[in-house]
């Protein structure tokens, strides 16, 4: 299924095609585009693709995790520095944290420091942002916390790596009344079937708000946070649509010359269990108010509801301020699972359209006999770039608008 | 720059027997993926079944010509192919291709593209194909003003059949004589670069430059614009002008710049689409209306013109 996208390339990864939501470009010292994925989970770290010709990639390095008791899900480049976020699936294991290396070589990156956050009540870093090639900004356990629900062990938290062989934790914001020793009351959880937690999902920070961080909080709805100072975030706003929908904001996407911020759920049950989990936009003319005034033209429900495998919103391209990616205020793309990738024209924001999809047929070792779009990055060459959660690998696409 | 996602509707028209079905053939060589809605009234019955695609995405229109009263055909089969697409019953398609009866005006087809706001949604018209033969040229005189209308309509010409004839000069000449400004591909069997037609865009040069020698009652002219216009005068101009000879303005197509920027401006007889920013390729070439005509003389569009803006 397609309308104004066109497919370049699909390449599976040498078979581990089963790929998380970690996708950062870096413009190699020799001119070529490589562009660094993180797995869905065990047994592959990362892989490196050259996508100089979209049209034929190539992997460069594909590396291993230490064991299969962790997934690394997330990483970001900046300049020849790339972070990748390990996450561990018991408290307690260990690496849980961040690993950095050093990418000036694509064949050949070496570790150039652990930062570590493994503890009794950590599950380590799900999701990191990483930018401006000084500050790792992270959703991410702190073993000096306490969490009154386990599920709500990953908070924000800024980490300076200007040394980047001695990454030091600078600042941290959590909910108020998740975690012991809160004077705030514990948060009325979702019902149980959809319960996933009061914790940080995607932690942007952009040039144009240095003193901001786009917070998504899962269970707990997104947050502006002041961080000018950033050893004491502040929270100057929230807004949360749970309940009555059903949880998982995943990612603030904000449109610094039009006031918006938009706004992303995640579905995370098989066969719309958990529909409708939408993309919203906000008006935040006012930052302390921000107001929703439209959701992005859902794909049609009873087409993909029972196809098989997750239905709904989970990534935005999130216009990362990086050489190499592609910027929008006007056209927003994000994958849907089954319903593949989307391109939406929020010029509009009352009103925005669909103007652009590609949903790839199932890949052949899929396990839940459909594709399942998970991550986007755009490039400034306007090549569209999204990854499948199965087996699917990585796909290249033309977008035509 | 505001995205516009909508898929192209190429018309392609031509008077009866002049290969409108062998261009469209070619086309679909070069672009797979179009969606192809024949309309078979009065002409072979089984051109449709001659259209080298995928049976999905051809579609055959039953009845008949696609006249003004007629037209809910082509609406309804147009929403229906946009919302099979959302839910993936066919693929998807890049363009529509609609192959009119040799006995129609192409004007309607544009007409329910700018009058229906619910297909304006997934649809815009793209670019008129005329083909005209440049072999039998007699042909034509059966039904002259049908024919004059879909070289009126024309965004780009194709003259067919130019190996059997023995020169083009003929055909280009009655074409020019209503049409001035459009551009005139020979080809053999259909054989043009799809991206000629395609791009095709609205040429005003020619038209400022050329005298031409009208066919019977066809005036063709452009409208000048050397300064910014305001939007409302522009548009309450072409209402009146609407009102008062809408069924002779065979054709109005061209860019004029308003305060800010420049706005596209299309309509065949009495329906235009609303006025919409250029798009860099019709940006190119001088801000001007171009006109065609069943006569309607340039001096009573430019009386009219001038009138208002003195009012304003």
């Amino acid at each position: 299924m397609f309308l104004n996208m066109k497919l370049l390339a699909q390449h599976t990864l040498n078979g581990f095609g089963g790929m998380g939501e970690g996708m950062s470009m870096q413009l190699a010292r020799d001119g070529r585009r490589v562009l660094w994925l993180a797995h869905e989970s065990a047994p592959k770290n990362f892989t490196a693709v050259d996508v100089t010709d979209p049209r034929k990639p190539k992997v460069v390095t594909q590396t291993d995790l230490p064991h299969a008791q962790m997934r690394s899900n997330s990483l970001e480049v900046s300049g020849d520095l790339m972070a990748v976020a390990y996450q561990v699936t018991k408290f307690g294991l260990k690496p849980a944290g961040f690993e950095l290396f050093d990418i000036s070589n694509p064949e050949k990156p070496e570790s150039v420091a652990l930062f570590d956050a493994s503890g009794p009540h950590s599950r380590g870093c799900h999701q990191l942002w990483f930018v401006d090639g000084r500050t790792v900004h992270m959703a991410c356990a702190d073993p000096e916390l306490k969490p009154r629900n386990p599920k709500d062990d990953q908070v924000y938290r800024i980490v300076d790596v200007a040394n980047p062989s001695k990454p030091v934790a600078v600042g941290r914001w959590h909910l108020p009344g998740t975690m012991d020793g809160d004077d705030a009351p514990p948060p009325q959880r979702l019902p149980a079937k959809f319960d996933a937690g009061f914790r940080a999902h995607n932690t942007n920070v952009y040039p144009e708000r240095p003193d901001r961080c786009y917070l998504a909080y899962i269970d707990g709805g997104i947050m502006l946070l002041d961080i000018s100072d950033r050893a004491r975030p502040q929270m100057i706003s929230r807004w949360t649509n749970s309940p009555p929908y059903n949880g998982f904001n995943h990612t603030v996407l904000p449109l610094f010359g039009r006031d918006l911020l938009v706004v992303s759920d995640e579905c995370v049950q098989d066969n719309g269990a958990d529909w409708p989990k939408l993309v919203w936009v906000l008006d935040a003319r006012d930052e302390r108010h921000l107001v929703s005034v439209a959701t992005l033209p859902a794909p049609p429900v009873e087409t993909f509801k029972q196809r098989g495998g997750r239905f709904g919103a989970h990534n935005l391209h999130e216009n990362p301020p990086v050489p190499g990616a592609w910027r929008s205020e006007e056209v927003v793309l994000g994958t849907f699972f089954n319903a593949g990738v989307r391109a939406y024209d929020v010029s509009d924001p009352y009103s925005p359209r669909e103007v652009a999809y590609f949903v790839p047929p199932s890949p052949e070792n899929s396990k839940t006999g459909q594709i399942q779009l998970n991550d986007v990055f755009v490039d400034d060459r306007g090549i569209v770039f999204t990854v499948d959660r199965g087996g699917g690998g990585l796909y290249a696409l033309e977008m035509k608008l | 720059m505001t995205p516009d996602g909508r898929t192209p509707v190429v018309v392609v028209t031509g008077f009866l027997g002049s290969g409108k079905t062998t261009l469209v053939n070619q086309l679909l060589k070069q672009e797979a993926d179009s969606l192809v809605i024949v309309n078979e009234f009065g002409e072979v019955p089984v051109d449709h079944l001659l259209v080298e695609s995928a049976t999905e995405k051809a579609v055959a229109l039953p009845n008949g010509c696609l006249c003004c009263h007629m037209r809910g055909d082509l609406e309804e089969t147009l929403m229906g192919a946009a919302m099979r697409r959302r839910r993936g019953e066919i693929a998807g398609f890049d363009r529509v291709i609609v192959e009119t009866s040799g006995l129609a005006d192409p004007g309607p087809v544009a007409q329910t593209l700018y009058a229906d706001p619910a297909l304006q949604r997934d649809f815009k018209l793209g670019p008129i194909v005329t083909v005209v033969d440049a072999f039998d040229l007699e042909s034509r005189k059966a039904s002259a003003g049908i024919a004059r209308a879909q070289i009126a309509a024309a965004d780009v010409v194709v003259l067919s059949k130019v190996d059997r004839a023995a020169g083009t000069a003929g055909a280009e000449a009655e074409v020019r004589g209503v049409n001035p400004a459009v551009e005139c591909i020979p080809a053999q069997h259909g054989a043009v670069e799809s991206g000629r037609l395609l791009q095709a865009s609205p040429k005003t040069a020619p038209v400022l430059a050329a005298q031409p020698q009208h066919a019977s009652g066809i005036r063709s002219f452009a409208l000048r614009f050397e300064k910014p216009v305001p939007r409302p005068l522009l548009q309450h101009f072409l209402d009146t002008l609407i009102q008062l000879r809408g069924a002779d303005l065979l054709r109005v197509k061209g860019v004029v710049p308003v305060e800010d920027g420049l706005v596209l401006v299309q309509g065949v007889r009495h329906v235009f689409d609303r006025l919409r920013p250029a798009s860099p390729s019709a940006q190119r070439g001088e801000p001007a209306l171009v006109f065609i005509t069943n006569g309607v003389e340039r001096r009573e569009v430019e009386a009219l013109w001038q009138a208002m803006k003195g009012l304003a």
